[in-house]
């Protein structure tokens, strides 16, 4: 194997001996050594007598006289009888101060890793924590959102209208542009089967009811975590690492009720329009798959009348309203809750989108088996 | 022309005519030179807004000048290109007025990062020399904290730390007193002049804290925002008490009626 290359630049600095217990330090002693010039410090052994003559350094920096106090405690480590010269006058203002600062004892402690019992509790005292602030702030939400009801004249429509442009209506096209393949993709897939037996006119009932049941309400509900809960997460974690949160809670203000409310209310109200609309494009991606097997546009918007009822409808929008609650109440929430420094922000997106696709997918379920049981 | 060169090596900065801009801005400053010698601490001085921290991105490097050039123990800055600027950092130290340490990283980490980067050292020999840093600035005892769990001033000697890591003959230094108590502040006005009479460092601070300038500068220069340039220089003593330029002696609160509105200090609420 070729040798590492030395990383610093070319030095003087050479070490001669150990030679009858005498270690000879020549020339520049600072961070531009050669590699494995220290070597022989492992080689030391118990109750050997080793002097450092140091009186040969033309030169030390900080870093030279680190190096020369840690290779003299790592000699006394080993166990040997270390000793050292007086370096030159003028190198001695540097020595002395190294030598005063560094024998001074340590305090500080390097934090150890937890172990996996300290590791499980510490992860499930978090997520004690996390669901208690999660629900204390669904809490809060809710009770602001109640007495919005009560008086809808004391909302900030203008801000909700903004929110529903900018957080909603802007993602329509990647919606519909997603919603619009996986129909299509939907209609290929199941075609093929289909065929085989000559009831490729089904396609249009199994694209139709997957659309309006399902797959509409949960693409639209996860371009919307991506899109919109992460920009909420890393807008309001921002804020709170500009202590933006802080004066607001300060001058009277509540960032529940003034930042989470309006956004969650532009979510809940504009995301079933937004999945009607997904929902269309993912039709119009399975009729094209028809238009394709020999069928004329109408058959398929007809087999969609006899076998869509208004339940696959309801039940699909009344998911887009509370996936559309729960993006925003949760990107929010996760932004809300972001700690300090630089990295919070990340942190606090990551873990929005991550509880959000987790809570979606959670949801989902409980509503597929919600909805066979009461037969909607 | 050899004695000029050997002079232009063996100072760490040498600034020639610089013009200082953002892209597409007009000037904000014109033709500043100056030069600082092997242990020198140069003071930067001026009212808020009149470029000093634009003058100190051109200074390192992080914005390039319109015209003018930045010299380096002798080195152009931006020659070739600023195909060498790495090799040229290696040189100097920084110090943000932020502190902008890495956030994931406790301090020793933070100031070991250059050394492991740039060094053959030992580990061992590394993590002596961090401890030294961060003794040296007043940090022992925090060694294994992490930036978040520390106060701001605390965090801005860290940074300290970390701009001496590779024990840099030259070091700039951004508002370092701001934010700091009078006794941290006075601490770090008399480090770094213990740096600089017994390493040889140079320092570059930008301040407006009159106290630290007066205790620590060697020599300053004077911006200004009207002028668009230097407007004075010297020894702290002259600005202080000797200059007859106005705005040096409004600066230097010599002149207490350009700054206090008439009725000011009379106690009256």
């Amino acid at each position: 194997m070729a040798k590492k290359p030395p990383k610093a630049m070319t030095s003087d600095f050479k070490i001669q001996g150990p030679e009858n217990g005498e270690i000879r330090l020549l020339g520049t002693l600072t961070a531009k050594i050669n590699p494995g010039i220290w070597d022989f410090l492992p080689k030391i052994s118990q109750g050997q007598t080793v002097n450092f003559n140091i009186e040969g350094l033309t030169g030390l920096d900080l870093n030279g006289a680190s190096q020369l106090f840690w290779a003299i405690e790592a000699a006394k480590t080993k166990g040997a009888k270390v000793t050292w010269t007086q370096c030159p006058q003028e190198l001695n203002p540097i020595w002395q101060l190294a030598q005063e600062t560094l024998s001074r004892p340590l305090t500080s402690v390097k934090k150890s890793t937890p172990n996996l019992i300290e590791e499980t509790g510490l992860v499930m005292n978090f997520l004690y924590h996390d669901f208690t602030a999660i629900f204390i702030f669904l809490g809060e939400l809710i009770t602001f959102g109640a007495s919005l009801l009560r008086r809808p004249w004391t909302g900030r429509w203008g801000l909700i209208l903004k929110i529903t442009e900018t957080a909603v209506v802007n993602s329509m096209p990647v919606t519909c542009l997603v919603a619009f393949l996986v129909g299509l993709i939907l209609a290929f897939q199941s075609a093929m089967f289909m065929r085989m037996f000559g009831v490729e006119i089904f396609v249009a009932d199994l694209v139709g009811i997957a659309m309006i049941r399902e797959l509409g309400t949960l693409m639209t509900a996860i371009v919307l975590t991506g899109r919109t809960g992460s920009a909420f997460s890393a807008e309001l974690g921002a804020m709170k690492t500009n202590q933006e949160i802080d004066a607001f809670l300060t001058m009277g203000l509540n960032p529940v009720r003034d930042l989470a409310l309006p956004r969650t209310v532009a979510m809940t109200l504009a995301t079933p329009l937004l999945t009607i609309i997904a929902n269309l494009a993912g039709l119009i991606g399975g009729n094209l798959v028809m238009i394709s097997l020999g069928f004329p546009v109408r058959v398929f918007w007809d087999e969609l009348g006899q076998h869509i009822n208004f339940s696959d409808i309801a039940t699909g929008l009344f998911k887009a309203f509370v996936f559309g609650f729960t993006v925003a109440a949760i990107g929010c929430q996760r932004g809300l809750a972001a700690g300090s420094g630089p990295e919070a922000v990340g942190e606090s997106t990551t873990r929005g989108v991550v509880t959000n696709i987790i809570t979606i997918a959670f949801l989902d379920s409980l509503f597929a088996v919600l909805f066979y049981v009461l037969q909607w | 022309m050899s004695s000029n060169g050997n002079l232009m090596t063996r100072n760490p900065l040498v600034v020639n005519d610089l013009t200082v801009a953002y892209r597409r801005s007009p000037p904000l400053l014109n033709h500043v030179s100056f030069t600082v010698h092997p242990g020198e601490i140069i003071g930067i001085l001026g009212p808020s807004g009149c470029g000093k921290s634009t003058l100190l991105r051109h200074l390192i490097g992080l914005e390039k000048p319109r015209c003018g050039r930045v010299f380096i123990f002798g080195q152009d800055l931006w020659a070739n290109d600023g195909r060498d600027m790495d090799t040229i950092r290696l040189k100097f130290g920084m110090m943000y007025q932020s502190g902008a340490l890495f956030g994931d990283l406790d301090l020793t980490e933070n100031v070991s990062l250059p050394l492991k980067e740039f060094s053959d050292l030992p580990a061992g020999a590394i993590e002596t020399a961090a401890r030294l840093k961060l003794s040296l600035v007043g940090l022992s005892g925090f060694e294994h904290n992490m930036p978040s769990t520390l106060s701001g001033g605390m965090q801005k000697r860290a940074a300290i730390a970390r701009a001496l890591a590779l024990d840099p003959r030259l070091i700039f230094l951004d508002e370092p007193s701001a934010g700091l108590d009078p006794i941290t502040s006075s601490g770090l006005d008399k480090l770094i002049v213990t740096l600089a009479r017994n390493l040889s460092v140079a320092f570059v601070v930008v301040t407006h804290e009159l106290r630290s300038i007066m205790a620590m500068v060697d020599r300053a220069i004077l911006l200004d925002k009207k002028a668009q340039g230097v407007i004075d220089h010297g020894t702290p003593a002259y600005l202080a008490e000797k200059s007859p330029n106005p705005a040096t002696a409004a600066f230097f609160l010599r002149n207490t009626a350009e700054h206090n509105p008439p009725n000011a200090g009379t106690g009256a609420l």
